[in-house]
């Protein structure tokens, strides 16, 4: 069995316990994948029958290599490959509409093309998709098994649960309601969703067989032991996935009078404010020369922009699914690949979840990152939700190594605007104690003050 | 009076009891969805068949209008 330097036997991931025919493990870093010998016949079929090469020429699959190493369970391995590396794992939760359906359509491209090689997907968790070079890719090469005609798809209700019905129910009623998946690991239940989809969701065929009726069959057959010897021929299970694909391109949603959508047209900047303040984050981003950055509270991407332009692997936070969306979308059509914008409330970023909460990461289990862009965000974690301005330095430290960061003092009308709805309490909001808070954990490298304003931008590294 | 869902519903049920006879092989008790499947399958099944042969005859006819129209140019 492998060991790291430490001694301990390569553990499997977190997310990795469940399927029998392989795990992911980590060594000296390193990402890999012990394939086990029940799995034997079905990876070579995979590679023997063209499905892979196929699947890796569409950008369909995460590519891998096979590698000479000890396996980190040599009893019932077959081989070990490694994946290429993905730079951030992201969840669906973390992620936009657009996101998710892009996702769930790439499962359903897959399905259709593993068919015509004789395979079929055996699950269709959106935790197997992962955006790498800003589209969705699959990254669990051990989720293809060997199809007999006359098999029903397997993976056909955790479709429904992963994909159908979160996008049903944030193109219905609310985007937001994506963050049903935080609490549902396995996808959100039909008869929830279908209690909470208004009545015209009924009206669309698609989605009154596939959530309503779908729901309606799951309670009606719940507590008894039915009998078939039914068959699914191969033209009804091609059937039953252009059924599921008209369902997912029939739902739309588009951002509006969402919270941030018009920020960049409502800041404190002039032209030349905001120009000096680019020139001031570029210059920040050439004195680190990072590998990643963060962006919180990026809006749509603009400052994010100037750092994954440089090539660097940027991810675009913002707590705004129509941020997120607008951002999304012009990533993928100007196939920004450094780029990735995500859903993320600050002051409840997403925990680690699941199976002994090690199944999905936290954010900070994710990190660190080498440098983070805070601008325009310090008001809102100090103000609208009282984080002391020492903790709010912690947690930024614990997370990375270089942080750009914009200090917006009181006079402010963006803070005189959080101000008018509160009591002024923070007292400690000045920019003496910020500095003197942040240089506990960090050493303030620059302090300049952004032209046409009363704001001052910083790069600190960690102490 | 019956509802067009409860309708739909009711119709529903006793197709899903048609398909599940007798002396077949046991299903997992939570199985709703596995029988659901089924039966959209057998719904939609026929209807893709049409589709996929709509498409073929149409792309056909596209080709065939597109050749025309070229040669006619030429």
């Amino acid at each position: 069995m492998i060991k790291e330097e430490n001694g301990l036997p390569s553990q499997p991931d977190g997310a990795s316990f469940r399927d029998p025919c392989g795990y992911i493990f980590s060594f000296e870093g390193v990402l890999y994948r012990q394939i086990n010998k029940r799995y034997k016949s079905q990876y070579e079929f995979l590679i023997e029958s063209g499905l892979y090469d196929a699947l890796i020429k569409k950008g369909y699959l995460i590519p891998h290599k096979e590698v000479d190493i000890t396996p980190s369970d040599p009893t019932i391995a077959y081989k070990v490959i490694q994946p290429d590396p993905i730079f951030f794992i992201s969840y669906p939760y973390e992620w936009c509409f657009s996101q998710l359906k892009d996702a769930a359509l790439l499962t359903l491209e897959i399905q259709k093309l593993a068919l015509e090689f004789g395979m079929t997907l055996k699950d269709s968790s959106a935790y197997n998709i992962q955006f790498h070079h800003a589209r969705p890719i699959l990254i669990d090469t051990l989720s293809f098994d060997n199809y007999h005609e006359g098999e029903p798809w397997i993976a056909y209700r955790q479709f429904c649960q992963h994909f159908l019905a979160p996008l049903a129910l944030m193109a219905y009623r609310d985007v937001r309601l994506n963050q049903l998946l935080r609490v549902y690991i396995d996808g959100i239940p039909l008869d929830l969703a279908s209690k909470q989809l208004p009545f015209r969701s009924r009206l669309r065929f698609p989605l009154l067989l596939h959530i309503h009726i779908h729901a309606a069959s799951q309670k009606r057959y719940a507590s008894q032991q039915v009998k078939t010897s039914r068959k699914m021929s191969k033209n009804e299970l091609l059937g039953l996935i252009d059924s599921l694909e008209s369902a997912v391109k029939g739902l739309k949603w588009s951002p509006h009078d969402t919270e941030w959508a018009e920020y960049y047209d409502d800041h404190n900047y002039s032209p030349e404010g905001l120009k000096h303040k680019s020139q001031l984050v570029s210059d920040f981003l050439d004195t680190v020369n990072p590998v990643s950055v963060w962006d919180l509270g990026a809006n749509t991407g603009y400052f994010s922009r100037l750092s994954s332009a440089r090539g660097t692997a940027t991810i675009s936070f913002d707590v705004d699914f129509g941020a997120v969306e607008q951002n999304y979308l012009s990533c993928r059509s100007q196939h920004e690949e450094t780029l990735l914008p995500l859903y993320l409330d600050l002051t409840n970023p997403s925990p680690g979840i699941g199976w002994r909460n090690h199944e999905r990461m936290s954010l900070i289990e994710r990190g660190p990152t080498d440098a983070i862009l805070a601008l325009a965000l310090i008001h809102h974690l100090a103000i609208s939700n009282n984080v002391p301005l020492n903790n709010v330095a912690t947690f930024l430290r614990e997370i990375c190594s270089w942080l750009v960061i914009e200090f917006i003092p009181k006079t402010d009308s963006q803070v005189q605007r959080l101000l008018a709805s509160r009591e002024d309490i923070f007292s400690n909001y000045t920019i003496e104690h910020f500095e003197n808070d942040f240089s506990r954990v960090f050493k303030i490298h620059r302090k300049e003050k952004i032209t046409e304003s009363e704001r001052f931008l910083y790069l600190m590294e960690g102490l | 009076m019956q509802t067009p869902l409860a309708f739909m519903l009711s119709s529903l049920n006793s197709t899903l009891s048609a398909i599940l006879k007798s002396g077949d092989a046991y299903l997992d008790p939570g199985s709703g969805s596995f029988i659901l499947q089924l039966l959209i399958a057998s719904l939609v099944g026929a209807a893709f068949i049409i589709k996929t042969y709509w498409r073929r005859i149409n792309t056909f006819f596209r080709q065939r209008f597109n050749k025309d129209q070229n040669e006619e140019e030429e």
